[in-house]
């Protein structure tokens, strides 16, 4: 049971920690994906409609 | 009532900005691809916020969290192989890089590439069904939630569902996946903030020794060892590898973040990385389940776990986390966890609203129409059928998360009726990508027999779940095998669509 114990300890710590820090990078490079996203789709649009 | 005025107001003013900004996909929305898979333009980062976003919803953490509740530590065991599953399949591209290069909308879309027109219908009824029973149950699991958390009456647990439900099929119907990816980004954002907030205050509040003792003496040796658990064990573990490749893999809400990447390179990345946040997806929750246990555990045993109760009133195991959460946190943080959960429940539903209403209309009605010789629908008609769709799964959750109760912990429900096509999809996914020999036969065989392999046992006979789950996807397997074999090997090739 101790092992377990161990064992879960250790994978929550690195769930809790990897969580964390990717939620971090996520919000600030997600935002410049996402205006890449729309200059894209606008460019879509642009082509399509001559 | 436990919400004071601040609460209300960052709860109202997260729902009028969500609901805002979603709307703001409407103006980028021009074909039927934009509205199904953002112009298959989404980058890594916003890739890695949508698929998670999809994924974790209010339901998530309660089902989790009854999880822990119920059953300890064990069951961290799923949310390890959910994502080490999700980082194999990232590392390797198993799967996702061919399906990417397809450039395909919808999982049944693949059937009629590899197999035929026919089995893509029969695929489409079979995800369709097993997609919105599954989400049958989320409306009412968000509304208990939010009625427990914030102390509104139960008898408002309708209003509450319909108010949730009309916020988010406002902005998905308007402007499909583009503005679910803008509303998906700020909604994991604050969901995750939400994440890491009740994860401390759990911790904090009920002490780690004190949730290791009560584990300990409630449950014993079971409450850690997945393996000696009578609730899991070897044949759960099997079926559950199983079940998170097919997952993550053929589910249509996961699949479509795939379809939509800008290319199968970004697809593995996206993946890879969410398999992290499905590390920390699973195992908070069920920490926080299992805190509520040690909280409010003092209830009578009911199969060997104490019921929770809460002032004196008894409550279910689900409910304890929230009824916890409205217990422990203070002024503007329980604001801020609530509009945290609701940016969750909206993401996922939106996604899954999406998800399964695309099939109903790419995968159901406009096969139909191509067998009865109707004409081809434009673009624009497309969009108009995806959106009457989309009201009608909406109407079908009302009712069946009124009429149906989950018979014990939900997220087995969740995995047996997702069970109902994955198995046969799954089948039929890695046959047609990686075996020649697999043909229209071996798929029919694999979608009715995955399909009877779920439903039979479990709704009929009343089997355990990961007996019906096991002998779902081994029937499906069979299937196949028999099937392609028996009959005449596949000519058809798998030819990359030209599409926008």
């Amino acid at each position: 049971m101790n092992y377990w114990l161990m064992f879960w300890t250790g994978a929550l710590v690195i769930a809790g920690c990897s969580f964390a820090v990717i939620t971090a990078i996520v919000s600030v490079c997600g935002y410049r994906d996402l205006m890449q996203m729309f200059r894209r789709l606008t460019a879509q649009h642009g082509k399509e409609n001559e | 009532m436990t919400f004071s005025v601040l609460d209300w107001t960052i709860v109202i003013a997260y729902l009028v900005f969500s609901v805002a900004i979603g709307m703001i996909g409407k103006k980028y929305v021009g074909s039927v691809a934009d509205y199904l898979v953002a112009g298959r333009e989404l980058g890594t980062f916003v890739g890695i916020a949508t698929l998670a976003a999809t994924e974790i919803g209010t339901i998530t953490f309660m089902y989790n969290a009854e999880l822990g509740y119920r059953y300890g530590f064990a069951p961290f065991v799923v949310a390890l192989i959910s994502g080490l599953v999700m980082i194999f399949i990232g590392r390797t591209g198993f799967v996702i890089t061919r399906f990417r290069s397809l450039k395909l909308m919808t999982v049944p879309e693949f059937f009629e590439r590899k197999y035929s027109l026919g089995l893509r219908l029969l695929t489409g009824v079979l995800v369709a069904l097993g997609g919105i029973l599954n989400m049958g149950v989320f409306l009412k699991i968000e509304g208990e939630f939010l009625t427990v958390i914030s102390g509104i009456p139960a008898k408002y647990l309708v209003t509450v569902m319909t108010v949730i439900l009309l916020l988010e099929m406002l902005y998905t119907v308007v402007g499909g996946m583009v503005s679910i990816v803008i509303t998906d980004f700020l909604q994991y954002v604050l969901l995750s903030v939400a994440t890491i907030l009740v994860s401390i205050y759990a911790v904090f509040h009920a002490g780690w020794h004190t949730i290791v003792a009560k584990v300990e003496t409630t449950m014993g040796a079971a409450g850690f060892n997945p393996i000696v658990n009578p609730k899991f064990g070897l044949t759960f573990i099997i079926w559950q590898i199983l079940l998170w490749f097919s997952v993550h893999t053929c589910w249509q809400t996961t699949a479509m973040r795939i379809f939509s990447t800008k290319d199968p390179e970004t697809s593995k990345r996206v993946m890879t990385w969410t398999g992290f946040i499905y590390l920390g997806r699973g195992m908070l929750p069920m920490l926080w389940g299992i805190a509520a246990l040690a909280v409010l555990g003092t209830g009578d045993n009911h199969n060997g776990v104490p019921m929770p109760v809460l002032n004196g009133h008894a409550l279910l195991p689900i409910d304890a986390m929230p009824a916890m959460l409205g217990s422990i946190l203070g002024h503007g943080v329980k604001g801020i966890v609530v509009a945290g959960m609701l940016a969750a429940t909206m993401s996922v539903n939106s996604s899954y609203l999406l998800g399964w209403s695309s099939v109903i209309s790419q995968d159901i009605i406009l096969p139909a129409r191509r067998i009865l010789h109707k004409p081809e629908l434009s673009s624009r008609r497309q969009i108009q059928v995806n959106r009457i769709a989309n009201l009608f799964v909406g109407l079908f959750l009302m009712f069946w998360g009124l009429y149906y109760t989950p018979p014990g912990a939900v997220y087995l429900y969740l995995n047996v009726t997702g069970t109902i096509f994955l198995a046969g999809a799954f089948a039929c996914v890695i046959g047609g990508l990686y075996w020649k020999r697999a043909n229209v036969a071996g798929g029919y065989l694999a979608m009715f027999m995955g399909a009877a392999g779920a439903v039979v046992p479990f709704f009929f006979l009343h089997w355990n779940e990961n007996i019906t789950g096991f002998i779902a996807f081994a029937l499906a397997g069979i299937g196949l095998v028999f099937g392609s074999l028996s009959g005449r090997a596949s000519t058809r090739a798998i030819a990359e669509k030209k599409m926008p």
